[in-house]
């Protein structure tokens, strides 16, 4: 007991490591952010094309879409972030971060997409229908009527796929970026303090403080949103 | 000649294989107040829905005046063919009084306050003016289907179309709403109505038209149709029903 103690003490007190540890926390939610930004801009627009009425100019992009999604879905994340890193961007000085950002961002989307388009089919037809026979355009039904009402399903979801991707960008300490993670590794390997225990739970904290924080926004978000639902 | 306010001529509808509507024609005259009726299934909702384009009709002309409806200029027409559906579909995030002031305030026929007015004046006659800032998910059911049958009003429609519109109610909020129904009746409104109420249908009816298997294969006045049916299906039907 007395070890871990003093192992904890050590952890906080050599600047390297604090150091590290920022470092890696940083470079997590760095990649966390902006692949959120593009999973969040790409997914949007591949709901948005699935969820179009159908016709002849739509088929080609639904159905790219469509396979896009799949894919993604149906394979690995981490082979998925091999494949960005050895195939795609097997181009020497390319920036790692960026790659990473662009494979978790890609994958997100996937996920983001089916999100949203679940929470814009969940909202009732009649809805739409009331707003077609008062003469109102598709546009308009939309920004009025059924996204406000699909935003209630979908922010809860959402929030689940940020909290996702937060923690799946662990994997990208496997291609040898220095994340939070591989930060814990490293300060717990044979050069540093020679035991994993305290720099992994403290990786764990820092993990569990942003998830709890980010579930505490979107409760509150959620309660603003609900207000339509409370009989006044 | 009396003006028409709709020409259907052979108007079809098909849902994949199961044909609908077998060739409509049918007309409605300016202050009519037509009752369709018939069996469960027999096209009834079809019917009505392709009037305003819920369903798009797989053959056949529907005018308005003297205007074919297409695609193109179907959602002008809509302004002037208000529907009321048998779920009352008020929109659930909009409070009742954006229910009645949308439409009409995005589409520029009126500005906001001249809305909001003519919004609480309607509510004030239907008695629920303190519900203009309350949410669809407070209402009972035939407050919601009142409130929808005034947000139609609020286009100043040319025809209104009412399918079922007390059909989700319990009885006691039924007679509220076709008593508004028979005031808007009164005030001239050209109207369409399906409904499984016949006592009403008698009551309300200029005309009664009867479809049964996809064609209108009946159609008079109410004592005609009530009192003296011509086809065995109408005795039959009727027979059931009263
Ligand atoms: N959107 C749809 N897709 C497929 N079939 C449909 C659709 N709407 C209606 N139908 C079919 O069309 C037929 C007629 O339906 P419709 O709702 O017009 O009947 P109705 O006369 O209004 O009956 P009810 O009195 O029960 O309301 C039914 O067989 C129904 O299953
Ligand atoms: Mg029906």
């Amino acid at each position: 007991m007395d070890n871990f103690f003093n192992e904890i003490v050590e952890l906080f007190t050599t600047p390297q490591y604090i150091d590290s540890m920022l470092h890696g926390f940083a470079l997590t939610m760095q990649i966390a952010f902006f692949a959120i930004i593009i999973g969040l801009v790409l997914g949007t627009i591949i709901a948005l094309i699935d969820t179009a009425k159908k016709s002849k100019w739509m088929f080609l992009p639904k159905l790219i879409c469509k396979i896009y999604t799949t894919i993604i879905r149906g394979t690995p994340m981490a082979l998925q972030l091999f494949i960005m890193f050895f195939v795609i961007f097997a181009i020497r000085g390319f920036p790692q971060v960026i790659i990473a950002v662009l494979a978790f961002g890609f994958n997100s989307a996937a996920y983001v997409s089916e999100v949203i388009r679940s929470g814009i089919q969940s909202v009732d037809g009649g809805q739409t229908e009331a707003g077609l026979a008062l003469g109102l355009s598709r546009f308009t039904i939309f920004r009025k009527i059924v996204a406000p009402q699909a935003i209630k399903n979908i922010i809860p979801a959402l929030g689940n796929e940020i909290i996702t991707v937060i923690k799946e960008t662990a994997i990208v300490s496997m291609v040898g970026l220095y994340d939070l993670n591989m930060a814990a590794k490293d300060i717990g390997s044979g050069q540093n303090m020679a035991s994993y225990i305290v720099p992994m739970f403290t990786a764990a904290l820092f993990y569990l403080a942003v998830v709890y924080i980010i579930t505490f926004v979107i409760k509150c978000i959620e309660k603003r949103l609900r207000r339509s639902d409370r009989r006044i | 000649m009396e003006e028409k306010i709709l020409k259907i001529k052979a108007l079809k509808k098909v849902f994949g294989k199961n044909k609908v509507l077998k060739g409509i024609d049918f007309e409605l005259a300016a202050g009519e107040r037509v009752v369709v009726l018939g069996p469960s299934g027999s096209g009834k909702s079809t019917f009505l829905r392709c009037i305003n384009r819920m369903e798009e009709p797989t053959s056949g002309e529907i005018y308005f005046h003297d205007t074919l409806i297409t695609d193109k200029n179907i959602q002008k027409m809509r302004q002037d063919i208000g529907m009321v559906f048998q779920h009352f579909n008020l929109i659930n995030n909009l409070t009742v009084m954006q229910n009645l002031t949308l439409a009409p305030v995005v589409l520029k026929l009126m500005k906001e306050e001249e809305a909001e007015k003519k919004a609480r004046s309607l509510l004030r006659h239907i008695d629920l003016l303190d519900k203009a800032e309350a949410f669809p998910a407070s209402l009972s059911g035939g407050q919601k289907q009142r409130i929808a049958i005034i947000r139609a009003m609020m286009m100043d429609p040319k025809v209104l179309l009412f399918d079922e519109p007390t059909s989700a109610l319990d009885p006691e909020s039924i007679g509220d709403v076709l008593s508004l129904i028979h005031e808007v009746a009164d005030a001239g409104m050209t109207m369409m109505i399906v409904t499984h109420e016949m006592g009403f249908a008698r009551e309300i009816a200029s005309r009664v038209v009867f479809i049964d298997e996809g064609k209108i294969i009946e159609e008079g006045t109410p004592s005609e149709f009530f009192e003296h049916p011509k086809t065995p299906r109408v005795k039959e039907f009727l027979k059931k029903v009263l």
